[in-house]
């Protein structure tokens, strides 16, 4: 496979330009953490974007970051933290944040921080037959025009490459705990969930709940006195942040998404499993892609939910996707030569 | 050629003859909303359920009526105005709420159901709808949706984007699509990210599922008084640099204040060159000590006069002041053009120096009111229409202060949408590509064209890849859709 590393925008642009006159298939790559995500599909070539990692633009007092989309997310954490800030986005430390955006990756802090989507305010993206294509602004908040980035946003590479991004910051907590509790289950998370004001995140698991906490010092003592009284007995976990799917054991691993009041329904059975409560996601942990990994989507359909595998085989799984022909025309308009990761979609895209 | 007649008894048969208007004078009130702009309806049309929409939509198709969705009418931007024969489709009819479920942190509604009105029914479940912006006891839940609308509150909740999980949307053809879910992603791409804020050009929203967020436990809200506007906005960012967001950080500037306390009687200062209405919400133990943060930051900016809510009702009378400007600014002038534009938060101060400059030179009275935290400026310029001359005075103004909010960094937009008013200045913030690549998206979802036209995109956006797909009778229709632009309604 043909290995192309862009070290400009320009490149990008030139490269995706010559794959579609030539029909070259193209695969976008970052830090190769989340390309498990997507159904199978063969490219002939890999456009790695890890070199396009300048920060364009930041000041602590807007609250905004402007960075290339190659730009690693331990970097970034890094260059946030010393302006007292933070992406409120978990991902790997080797996770560019463009590859973490196109797969909209799910925090365990959502909770509280919001679906990654809504931390994207402006994007530039390259589409399939090399269009450079701006929208949004580097402020707070805009309403002008259509959002594009919200199409590229968890679009897994299939309608252009990002190249830069604008992100929402926000100021780091002045004070983190992560503890948990003795007992675990759904009740339980629930429990928890329903007796303490505002938590970052509750994640039941079969064995415990794990609460994250955070904000001023004092606001972190009397959710934990909120914790104790609803669960009894905690472990505190010192210097650690709260799990996501990488704690989940099995070698395949599906991201449900459902109604929060559905996760019952869909982990029934099930034995290894990290569930966000009052959120709807369960990472949820498999021998394989087989018949168990079939059963789950079974009964995610019939919860109205999706199950996209995030780890090993397995792909998105066969939900119906709204508006399919909208889709079409939208793939057909930013990617006409059909070369960006033909398949890797929703729907055969 | 749309046909109005077969149009109207095809309604009138399906909806019954109460739900269509025709006569000249509810096609003259359907004419404009809230903006300056004027145009003219073909026929108006109140669905009573999502069914009645498809029926309008599928009419509209049959008989080639162009289609303009219209909430309450408050929008400021011109996309609820029709151009030539449109059929003006009015969800006021559709208030109901259809389910909240707290379990799953949501309620359906139906788009005409008011703002206030949903977080009313919330009362006592410990959940609430953030969205807040200034209209909400009068503006529709769909057209928060279309314009995504802001509010003060959305400085830390988000815009309503962040508190919408899915959408009925009733596409051109007359099919419905759910885009989003009610759980926390959806199969495909954000399509429900691209509905919001369409401004009704992609479709017509029958339902929304709307996100709840718990209610906050404890609030604390502190009106400050300073005498130089100066001293105001270093203090809104001395407390973002101290790593505070406060659920709200409002400011107004004396004109507007002087206006706002005749009329509210909110005990608003005065005498203070600007004020600044400040929210911190959460926790107690939290609250306490970021409200400590901002009088601290306040302090340091000599801060004149700070005053806190001691109730309830206190809280209210400090939000009515602020919330009321627009009523109140009938005071200064029969009427008035609200501008709204984003600014990097850090340029406030020069923009607004700015902005004041403006209306000085052309001799308008500007008085200003904004959601200072999220950098959104809503300058208030008060005329008399029947000042000779004034008019043009106004709108070279606004277009001032467009260039000067853009050259600062900034975006047309921060919550009031382009519609018909600010497509124009669309160039000015995209290239070419750009704003080809947004039209690629909106024919995406209504290749017909017939859903909202000649809104929110320049006349010269096209999307290349489907005007060669497109008939030859689309873009004749285009053509004649520009022509059918009266002249001289701005402003």
């Amino acid at each position: 496979m043909d290995l192309i590393e862009p070290g400009s925008k320009l490149e990008v642009v030139d490269a995706l330009r010559s794959s579609s006159e030539r029909g070259t298939r193209v695969s976008i790559v970052g830090g190769r953490t989340h390309l498990d995500k997507g159904n199978p599909c063969r490219v002939d070539r890999e456009l790695a974007m890890s070199k396009l990692d300048r920060v364009i633009a930041y000041d602590p007092a807007e609250m905004l970051a402007v960075v290339e989309a190659g730009m690693r997310i331990g970097d970034l954490r890094r260059i946030l933290g010393e302006g007292g800030q933070e992406w409120p986005v978990d991902a790997a430390d080797g996770a560019t944040v463009g590859g973490t955006i196109a797969i909209a990756s799910s925090s365990p802090r959502r909770l509280r921080m919001g679906p990654l989507r809504d931390t994207v305010v402006e994007m530039e993206l390259v589409t399939g037959d090399g269009r450079s294509v701006r929208s949004g602004a580097r402020t707070v908040k805009s309403v002008a025009g259509y959002d594009v980035h919200r199409l590229a946003t968890g679009s897994l590479g299939t309608l252009g490459a990002i190249v830069q991004v604008a992100v929402k910051v926000q100021p780091l907590p002045k004070a983190r705990r992560v503890m948990r509790t003795s007992e675990g289950g759904l009740l339980a998370g629930r429990t928890v969930l329903a007796a303490v004001p505002l938590p970052s995140a509750v994640v039941a698991t079969p064995e415990h709940v794990e609460v994250a906490l955070e904000g001023w010092p004092e606001e972190v003592e009397e959710q934990t006195a909120a914790v104790v009284r609803a669960a009894g007995e905690v472990e505190i976990l010192e210097d650690q942040g709260v799990g996501g799917p990488e704690a989940v054991a099995g070698t395949t691993v599906a991201e449900v998404a459902v109604a929060p009041s559905k996760l019952e329904a869909v982990l029934e059975g099930e034995a290894d499993w990290r569930a966000l409560m009052g959120v709807g996601i369960a990472w949820v942990g498999l021998p394989d892609a087989g018949d168990r990994l079939s059963a789950l989507r079974a009964r995610v359909a019939e919860a109205g939910g999706i199950a996209p595998v995030i780890r090993g085989p397995g792909g998105l799984g066969d939900a119906p996707v709204p508006a399919l022909e909208v889709h079409r025309r939208l793939k057909a308009a930013f990617d006409p030569a059909g070369i960006l990761a033909p398949g890797r979609f929703w729907g055969g895209l | 050629m749309p046909d109005l007649d077969a149009a109207r008894r095809e309604l009138e048969e399906a909806l019954g003859a109460g739900a269509v208007l025709s006569d000249p004078l509810a096609l003259r009130l359907y004419a404009r909303d809230a903006s300056m702009v004027e145009g003219s309806a073909g026929l108006v049309v109140f669905p009573g359920s999502a069914d009645d929409v498809v029926a309008c939509v599928r009419a509209a198709a049959r008989h080639h009526l162009d289609v303009v969705p219209r909430g309450s009418g408050t929008g400021l931007a011109g996309a609820s105005t029709p151009i030539g024969d449109a059929l003006v489709v009015v969800t006021s009819k559709m208030t109901r709420i259809l389910e909240i479920r707290t379990e799953d942190r949501l309620a359906w509604v139906e788009p005409g159901l008011f703002n206030l009105d949903l977080g009313t029914a919330l009362r006592g479940t410990g959940f609430t709808y953030m969205p807040d912006p200034s209209s909400q006891q009068v503006s529709s839940i769909g057209g928060n949706v279309a314009t995504n609308a802001g509010g003060p509150h959305c400085l830390a909740y988000g815009v309503t984007s962040a508190h919408v999980l899915a959408l009925d949307v009733v596409l051109s053809d007359g099919t419905v699509a759910r885009v989003g879910a009610e759980g926390p992603e959806a199969a495909g791409y954000d399509l429900r990210g691209v509905v919001v804020g369409s401004e009704g050009t992609v479709g017509l929203v029958s339902a929304a599922c709307v996100r709840l967020t718990p209610e906050p436990p404890s609030i604390r809200t502190m009106l400050m008084g300073f005498a130089t506007v100066e001293d105001c906005a270093a203090t809104v960012s001395a407390i973002i640099a101290g790593g505070v967001v406060p659920a709200a950080l409002e400011m107004m500037d004396q004109g507007i204040v002087r206006a706002v306390e005749a009329f509210a009687h909110a005990g608003y200062p005065t005498d203070a060159a600007a004020v600044l209405l400040v929210e911190v919400d959460g926790i107690a133990s939290g609250v306490e000590a970021e409200a400590h943060a901002v009088e601290e930051a306040a302090r340091t900016n000599r801060v004149g006069s700070i005053r806190e809510a001691e109730s309830a009702e206190e809280r209210a009378l400090l939000w009515k002041g602020r919330k009321s400007a627009f009523g109140a600014i009938a005071q200064i002038a029969p009427h008035y053009h609200l501008h709204d534009c984003v600014v990097p938060r850090t340029r406030l101060v020069e923009v607004l120096i700015g902005v004041y400059d403006i209306c000085r030179r052309e001799g308008i009275t500007v008085t200003n009111v904004f959601h200072a935290g999220d950098g959104n400026l809503h300058p208030l310029l008060s005329f008399d229409r029947s000042d000779p001359g004034v008019l043009e005075r106004v709108l070279r103004s606004s277009e001032e202060i467009v260039r000067l909010c853009v050259d600062a960094g900034g975006s047309l937009s921060g919550e009031h949408g382009i519609g018909l008013e600010k497509r124009d200045f669309m160039p000015l913030v995209f290239s070419d590509d750009d704003l080809a690549a947004q039209a690629c998206v909106r024919s995406a979802f209504d290749p017909s064209g017939r859903m909202n036209p000649r809104k929110v995109l320049p006349d010269g956006a096209r999307c290349g890849d489907f005007a060669v797909a497109a008939s030859a009778t689309d873009a004749s229709g285009v053509a004649d859709a520009a022509a059918a632009i009266p002249e001289g309604t701005w402003i």
